[in-house]
């Protein structure tokens, strides 16, 4: 399987499940379940908020990596190509695992992932910019 | 074109910086927020602790004190509000987002008004409202004469909102805010007397915020910046050093967390109030003693000589603020009757037993039912105390010999009951304790039975006690004490502190129960002509509890002749409307076959009351 077709697949199935997400976000405000909307319970739905937020654009990121790489007929390096998938995967798990268990203004240890994933999103794209930028149609 | 974008770009950057670092002009002329030392105030806390700032928000120690703002004024817009008292009319006005009160006599037109005055602070806000002006000395304070009674909804003088002799025409003269109020009724105020009556007063923050409970959070703040320190205590569990937290503390420390306010103190000596003048409070949450100050407890050895001089200075001090045993007997000092419990000599049992001030996981609606008393949640009946006494929940109906799950069976109605007096109306004692006729014989104290069975005579409380706890009978009982019901004489007879917790218990739903209710109508009306307005305005509201009655209109504060002619009127629909054909009045109830009272019985217990002046100190 080329990287285009990599990332498309994650993409979509990523995709789909961040929206998932979204609306189990909306079933909880449409129900005013107390763990999520008690004003204590401010930092999970920041945590939550922000999972949802990044792990939807970030497939988005993704899909937009397989088409371009489609478009221009070129191969991701396979350290970029890595990075991106497991960076649109950490940054917004660590997101979700912070806001399950909170202490008041702060999320619980499972956003340390977030930052690893902001990295290796921030190598992802580096390289991804790098080989579109070389690359000649 | 470019250039107009440039110079729009440098005007709004400008503005923006120029604003940036603005503080918030000083009024000058009342006290303001300036945290000192390590004090941030509350809106440093919110970040990290969201659940607990929205509990102490939803609080009304937040609101203790608040800058008068028309969104803090209970009473709504007071715009042209007029208000007669003491021979003078009083007009506010309203003036863009502050208020002005002017006052005239009576009887001059409009152009006698006098200069007007701002009012700059409000204590209080779901109780009773007090407003406080500038009196254009420094930042000394003088008190607007009247007060909203939230409730009512109704203005009322403020020396007839609290249980004051009523001849009394003045509450708190000018400069009694800064000078004693701020001393609770903010977090951390220092009055900073200046000279003459005039203060440069300063408060860390207006109501009782945060760092009253948990002391300063400046090194706290600073410490926990650091993620990492953060997380090892959250995964840990370990206790802060950086932070007081009463939930935390030993039951000693936990409680005087509290008592430093809610507790009658005393200062050690003049050396020590004039160092809280000029720098606040130097107790601080977490400590054993409160530094400057002492816990004032009647019989207290310790203290003996701060006592003498305290009596020297007021005599009535420890008469207008304890039953003669010692048991506190005005609201808000709960402490002195936690401290003398049984329960709080055991060592683990602290204000926190039974309230809770950061509610679990706060829900807005749920966080305005708690705010009235705080209780842990589920703690609203018995459950405070079957927490260590469990085994009584099984045998509370053989233990109070009452039906189980009746009123009679509650521990709180036994050994919390209502004998402390405060805010209009009786609360219960914090100081937990066993009914006995004795304390009513030798104190004056109406003790728990006969505060629900009012009808009873105090014989029979002795009788019922002896009988059934073993109680040594008084020797002392007179002939009034076996015939009369105990509740009548209170309100015939008893001082005017007793005579308003009679009142109430008369509206009380459990009393009403036990005792009946087609006796209490003269009583009651009887209670609503008393000298003390609050004795009046208690009787008023437990009136309104009886059939017939409800919702019934009687302006406490109005004077004698309007007052009785308002009686004369609920006696005789009482008598025409209400009272059942045939009513049969028992012999102890002093009342005749036809609702009044029998004269000789009830002019001689009205001729032997207790006519002493009594000053409750709430």
């Amino acid at each position: 399987m080329n990287t285009s077709d990599k990332h498309l697949r994650f993409g979509w199935w990523s995709l789909f499940f961040w929206l998932c997400l979204g609306l189990g976000l909306e079933t909880l405000h449409g129900f005013k379940v107390g763990w999520y909307l008690d004003v204590g319970a401010e930092m999970r739905r920041l945590m939550f908020t922000l999972a949802h937020a990044h792990g939807t654009l970030l497939a988005l990121v993704n899909i937009a990596a397989g088409l371009t790489a489609r478009a221009q007929n070129a191969e991701l390096p396979r350290g970029a190509s890595g990075a991106l998938t497991w960076g649109a995967v950490l940054l917004p798990a660590g997101f979700l695992l912070g806001g399950v268990w909170i202490h008041d203004g702060d999320p619980g240890v499972g956003v340390a992932l977030a930052p690893v994933g902001g990295l290796l999103l921030l190598y992802g794209v580096f390289g991804a910019a790098r080989a579109f930028t070389a690359s000649k149609r | 074109m470019l250039a107009l974008g440039v110079v729009w770009a440098v005007i709004v950057i400008g503005a923006t910086l120029t604003g940036a670092g603005r503080a918030p002009a000083d009024p000058g002329n009342r006290p303001v927020k300036e945290p000192e030392a390590g004090y941030v105030t509350s809106d440093a806390c919110r970040s990290c602790h969201p659940g607990n700032y929205a509990s102490w928000h939803a609080s009304y120690h937040r609101t203790m004190t608040q800058v008068a703002k028309p969104e803090n004024l209970a009473a709504g817009d007071i715009d042209g509000l007029e208000l007669a008292h003491d021979g003078l009319v009083w007009r506010i006005e309203r003036q863009g987002g502050a208020y002005f009160a002017k006052s005239r006599p009576q009887n001059a037109g409009a152009s006698a008004f006098g200069a007007a005055q701002e009012v700059v602070l409000l204590t209080g806000s779901h109780n009773l409202q007090i407003l406080w002006l500038a009196t254009g000395e420094g930042r000394t304070l003088t008190q607007f004469p009247l007060g909203y009674i939230v409730a009512e909804r109704m203005w009322a003088p403020v020396t007839q909102t609290f249980l004051l002799p009523p001849e009394y025409k003045t509450f708190y003269a000018a400069g009694e805010w800064n000078g004693a109020c701020m001393d609770c009724h903010v977090t951390q105020g220092r009055s900073r007397f200046v000279d003459g009556n005039v203060f440069d007063s300063r408060v860390s923050e207006f109501g009782i915020s945060c760092e009253a409970c948990h002391s300063e959070g400046r090194d706290h703040i600073a410490q926990n910046r650091n993620p990492l320190r953060r997380f090892a205590l959250h995964l840990t569990e370990k206790r802060d050093p950086t932070v007081a937290n009463p939930a935390r503390m030993d039951a000693h420390a936990a409680s005087l967390a509290c008592g430093q306010c809610h507790s009658i103190w005393a200062f050690n000596n003049l050396e020590d109030k004039i160092a809280w003048n000029r720098a606040g409070v130097s107790f601080r949450p977490g400590e054993a003693d409160l530094k400057q100050r002492f816990v004032v407890q009647p019989g207290d050895t310790a203290h003996a000589e701060q006592h003498a001089q305290i009596q020297r200075s007021n005599p009535h001090y420890f008469g207008d603020r304890f039953w003669g045993d010692g048991m506190v007997r005005v609201t808000g000092r709960e402490l002195n009757g936690t401290m003398a419990s049984p329960c709080f000599k055991g060592g683990e049992f602290s204000c926190l037993s039974c309230h809770e001030m950061h509610p679990d996981r706060p829900r807005r609606d749920a966080l305005k039912a708690w705010a009235a008393d705080q209780l842990k949640p589920g703690h609203e009946g018995d459950a405070s105390c079957l927490q260590c006494h469990g085994d009584y929940a099984a045998k509370a109906a053989a233990h109070s010999r009452h039906a189980a799950g009746s009123p009679g069976a509650s521990c709180l109605n036994c050994h919390m009951p209502h004998t402390t007096y405060g805010l209009l109306r009786a609360i219960r004692s914090h100081q937990v304790s066993s009914p006995t006729a004795r304390e009513s014989l030798e104190h004056g104290r109406p003790n728990a039975c006969n505060l629900c069975h009012l009808d009873q005579s105090l014989a029979w409380t002795a009788q019922k006690l002896t009988e059934w706890y073993g109680q040594p009978p008084p020797a002392n009982l007179g002939a009034d004490d076996r015939e009369v019901s105990a509740g009548a004489r209170w309100l015939l007879q008893g001082d005017a502190g007793q005579r308003a917790l009679i009142a109430w218990s008369m509206g009380w739903a459990p009393a009403q129960q036990a005792a009946g209710r087609a006796w209490l109508y003269p009583y009651l009306m009887e209670g609503m002509n008393d000298p003390y307005a609050a004795v009046r305005f208690v009787a008023w509201k437990s009136l309104q509890t009886l059939p017939g009655f409800d919702g019934f209109k009687f302006t406490y504060t109005d004077e004698d002749e309007a007052r009785r002619a308002v009686i004369g009127r609920a006696f005789a629909d009482w008598q025409a409307g209400v009272r059942r054909p045939g009513e049969v009045y028992p012999e102890w109830s002093l009342l005749t076959p036809d609702g009044y009272f029998r004269q000789d019985v009830y002019l001689r217990l009205l001729n032997a009351r207790d006519h002493r002046q009594v000053f409750l100190a709430e």
